[in-house]
């Protein structure tokens, strides 16, 4: 099987001012492709900092990411960011949508920023991903106009556009209610295995882990462990099964 | 590069929505970026405008495109501008043929005016004098047998009137200074003037009676006869063809080798003229010109005070006929049963609003023609003195022409405190020596039998040292010393009284001293390599030379606009700074509230340099739409000034203006250097700001809760 991402022995240290804080210590990860995988972890464990080591947002401060096949600490600024952009989609946790581009222009962005289509081929593909994350007829309405998971819808949108290898979702659910949560984590399911695209959510709300096709549960900057999302589950006391 | 344009558009689109989001503060901004622009169009139309009309003022009138003078001169070279009584310590040039010869051999002059400046008091006619002048003449011919009777006595009566005048006036003095005000002499010497036995005795013995008026009473009737005239000499004929602007008023030209003087108009009406005709011009021009009311302007009523005050000028000119035509005349138009002409006067030139137009033209049309409205008048001999350079007086004798203006600046006292003479006559009254007077010194000097004294040897000549011996005697043209200087000086003036009426070779124009010229260029844009050339070719011709722009050579008025135009980039600059500064905050504030969709928009795969060409489109959007807003209105306001006219509210105004309205007109470089500027500005200001946003970590996206 192919890691697409690649952690190893990776420490992340944070300077606040004369004090060094360690974010993540000796963490080693490999995600194959495909995988659904949930990085889960009280505040502070170090699951952002992760997540932004594997999105090339960051650097390690010692041992090697490698994101589809490209070691990040090797990469420059520019190359760091084209790295995002054709490899990368990102989910986040705000949505962060541009609030003054349309849905359709926000989702339309990062294939503008890779100039690779024509109009003509932007357009099409980015009403086909609003027909797939259902919010097709709110392609002309602003982001505040719409709701909070109709938002994530279009974020969603945005990350899958470029067609990247893989999508980061930093707590894609956190600001949405239950209901609205799990309909998101459904199409990011589907999504996933329907495009094949590689998954990695961060989260530290436990039902979600049984999304997950796998879930690492991070605490105090180290891997305590990789578990199935039965056995999450399980060892997080929270009843197994589906939730609609 | 389609794809590139696409980009472009959207990064377009999120800085112009950006911008719509944020209205307020891109409309304070878009509001400094707006009145900056326009005060740019609006100010540099003007300036440039008043410096079009300037140049055309300064070159046009006295100046020409180029002044050129000695480079061995202690003072630099104003033509105009200056009103004091010294004019600048020039070097002569002594051979204006070669000068003109040099000049004329850098390609692009086309003419050259010979020049010189400078200033002197002139004695024009004392009114008594002139009456009793003429008195005299009568009473000899009287005596002689002539039957003169009527006009003797009418102009008996005229001196009579005079010496009422005078007498009245003393008594006035008296009251309301002091008793000393007027010495004892004086006042005996009027009181006699008044008797009746004086009068009764006159037409016995004439000579005597008129000699004690001449020598006693004419000097206190002195009605401020000294004329300060500023005046250029130069070749009359070459003046008027390479100032075109110049044309006759009064009179007609100096002759082409003739000498002469020309009043400059202004100088004539303002100098010459009967001051209480002068001073009535001046409430027709306040009331016709400036809209200005006597009831309402404090300068109007002082002269009306003045007119009312100050009829004495017209009671000298009055002889007995005179006197009763004026009382007739007065007494008619006020429908006054008064008698004294002189309380008839002061009640005319008493005017208001409501009557001036009409005794103006009353003046004008019924009592003028029995005055003498200038004290000088064309035709007449005009006698000026000067002090030479080397401090003696020396007078020369000229007749006056006529008068002449410049064309549209006949109200500019700048323009038109110069007059003219013949370039000979003024090298006379600035002591060069003049081959004919160089003759007429070595007559006198052979006549009185004196001998060249060097300074250092005088000493001996004077107290006699048996070493001496006679120095020997110097040639003409050569410096000469003081005494020689005054000796001259005195035996000029008995030869100078039929100098009116002297022509003189046309050839010596050309030979003798200039201290300055004009050069008048084909091509006025190369004006400063012309300057170099000239400086060259004087260098190699031997004639070092300094060269002038007409800016400078027309001293404060040639700097005038260049202070304006220095006060109006350092306003410019004051509030583009501001704006700078403004804007500059206004996007770095945009910056940091949209920290984190900057964050995201780096995350999501943005370059820094889109994040730079959003913060650059969005100033340069403000900049370019507000500036041309700005420019658009500025463009307006200087159309709706070009059509109305700036008026010339002074004098100064008046010769900036080159006429008395301004209509300034846009040219295209106005617009452009206003948008330059605001492109720059906004330019510039987007540097920060987008500096900070290209420092934005795209983990600026993330939740960060570790």
């Amino acid at each position: 099987m192919n890691h697409i991402v690649s952690v190893s022995n990776v420490s992340k240290n944070y300077n606040l001012g004369q004090v060094v804080v360690p974010a993540l210590r000796g963490v080693s990860l490999d995600v194959a492709e495909g995988e659904f995988l949930a990085i889960a972890g009280p505040s502070g464990s170090g699951k952002t900092t992760l997540l932004n080591l594997v999105g090339c947002v960051d650097t390690p401060s010692a041992g090697t990411v490698t994101v589809d096949g490209k070691q990040t600490g090797l990469l420059g600024e520019r190359d760091l960011t084209r790295l995002r952009l054709h490899t990368i989609g990102f989910i986040f946790q705000s949505f962060n949508l541009v609030s003054v581009l349309s849905v359709l222009q926000n989702v339309e962005l990062p294939l503008l920023l890779q100039r690779a289509l024509s109009a003509r081929e932007r357009r099409e593909r980015v009403l086909a991903l609003l027909d797939r994350v259902g919010i097709r007829e709110y392609s002309k309405h602003r982001p505040n106009e719409l709701s909070g998971g109709q938002r994530q819808r279009v974020a969603i949108a945005r990350a899958l556009v470029t067609r990247p290898k893989l999508v980061l979702a930093d707590e894609p659910t956190a600001n949405l209610d239950w209901v609205t949560g799990t309909n998101i984590l459904n199409l990011m399911k589907e999504l996933n295995q329907s495009e094949k695209t590689t998954f990695i959510f961060s989260t530290h709300d436990a039902r979600v882990w049984a999304y997950a096709s796998a879930v690492v549960r991070l605490a105090d900057g180290q891997i305590q462990d990789r578990v199935s999302a039965e056995e999450a589950v399980r060892a997080g006391g929270l009843p197994t099964g589906r939730l609609v | 590069m389609r794809g590139y344009f696409d980009t472009l558009k959207v990064i377009v689109l999120i800085a112009l929505r950006n911008l719509f989001a944020s209205r307020l503060k891109t409309l304070i901004v878009g509001g400094i970026i707006l009145f900056g622009s326009l005060l740019v169009v609006v100010g540099t139309a003007l300036v440039d405008s008043v410096d079009a009309s300037m140049s055309r003022s300064v070159i046009g009138s006295v100046a020409g495109h180029i002044q050129v003078y000695s480079a061995k001169s202690k003072d630099e070279l104003t033509v105009m501008g200056s009103m004091a009584m010294e004019t600048p310590d020039l070097t002569p040039i002594d051979d204006f043929a070669a000068l003109r010869r040099t000049l004329l051999g850098v390609p692009n002059v086309k003419a050259v005016v010979p020049m010189g400046l400078s200033a002197a008091q002139v004695i024009a006619g004392n009114t008594v004098d002139v009456v009793l002048e003429r008195l005299r003449a009568l009473a000899r011919r009287k005596l002689a047998g002539e039957d003169v009777q009527v006009a003797y006595e009418s102009e008996k009566d005229h001196v009579r009137q005079i010496v009422t005048v005078l007498s009245a006036e003393v008594d006035n003095i008296r009251k309301i200074q002091s008793e000393k005000a007027i010495s004892q002499d004086d006042l005996a010497a009027v009181v006699k003037a008044v008797s009746t036995e004086f009068w009764a005795g006159f037409d016995r013995d004439p000579y005597p009676a008129l000699e004690f008026l001449e020598n006693r009473i004419a000097p206190l009737a002195s009605d401020a006869d000294m004329l300060f005239l500023r005046y250029l000499g130069t070749d009359v004929d070459a003046f008027a063809k390479s100032f075109d602007r110049m044309k006759i008023v009064d009179g007609k030209a100096i002759p082409r080798g003739e000498r002469g003087f020309l009043f400059s108009k202004w100088v004539y009406e303002q100098q010459v003229k009967l001051k209480t005709a002068l001073r009535l011009d001046r409430i027709n021009d306040g009331i016709k010109k400036r809209s200005q009311t006597i009831a309402r302007s404090e300068e109007l009523q002082r002269f009306v005070k003045q007119n009312t005050s100050e009829v004495k000028e017209i009671m000298l000119q009055l002889d007995g006929q005179k006197t009763a035509s004026f009382r007739r005349l007065l007494q008619g138009e006020l429908g006054s049963q008064e008698n004294d002409v002189a309380k008839l006067l002061a009640e005319f030139f008493r005017v208001e609003d409501a009557n001036f137009a009409r005794r103006y033209r009353f003046f004008y049309d019924q009592l003028a023609p029995m005055l003498e409205l200038y004290r000088v008048r064309v035709g007449d001999t005009l006698t000026i003195k000067s002090f030479t350079k080397s401090g003696y007086v020396q007078s020369v004798k000229l007749r006056v022409y006529g008068t002449f203006a410049f064309e549209g600046l006949e109200d500019s006292h700048i323009a038109g405190e110069l007059n003219l003479m013949d370039m000979v006559s003024f090298r006379e009254l600035y002591g060069f020596l003049t081959p004919e007077r160089a003759r007429e010194v070595q007559e006198i000097k052979t006549m009185a039998g004196v001998k060249e004294v060097s300074r250092e040897r005088a000493e001996a000549e004077l107290f006699g040292n048996k070493d001496s011996e006679a120095a020997p005697v110097g040639q003409a043209g050569r410096p000469v010393d003081e005494a020689e200087a005054a000796l001259r000086s005195l035996a000029g003036r008995q030869q100078r009284a039929d100098r009116a009426s002297q022509s003189f070779d046309p050839t010596q124009l050309e030979q003798g001293d200039v201290l300055n010229a004009a050069v008048i260029v084909k091509d006025p844009r190369r004006i400063s390599q012309t300057i170099k050339d000239i400086e060259a070719a004087g260098g190699k011709a031997g004639i070092p030379l300094h060269a002038i722009t007409w800016q400078k050579a027309s001293g404060l008025v040639g700097q005038f606009v260049t202070m304006i135009r220095a006060v109006l980039y350092i306003s410019v600059l004051i509030i583009f700074a501001v704006a700078l500064v403004i804007i500059n905050n206004a996007l770095v504030m945009a910056t940091l509230e949209r920290m984190p969709e900057i964050g995201t928009l780096r995350a999501i795969g943005a370059q820094r340099r889109f994040l730079l060409g959003m913060l650059l489109v969005e100033a340069l959007a403000v900049g370019v739409l507000f500036g041309s807003i700005g420019a658009l209105l500025g463009a307006g306001i200087v159309g709706v000034i070009h059509a109305v006219g700036i008026p010339a509210a002074n004098d100064i105004l008046y010769f900036l203006f080159s006429g008395p309205r301004l209509h300034p007109s846009l040219s295209p470089a106005n617009v452009i250097i206003s948008l330059g500027i605001v492109l720059v500005v906004s330019a510039i200001s987007s540097i920060y700001p987008g500096l900070l946003a290209m420092r934005v970590s795209p983990r600026q996206a993330m939740q960060s809760d570790d």
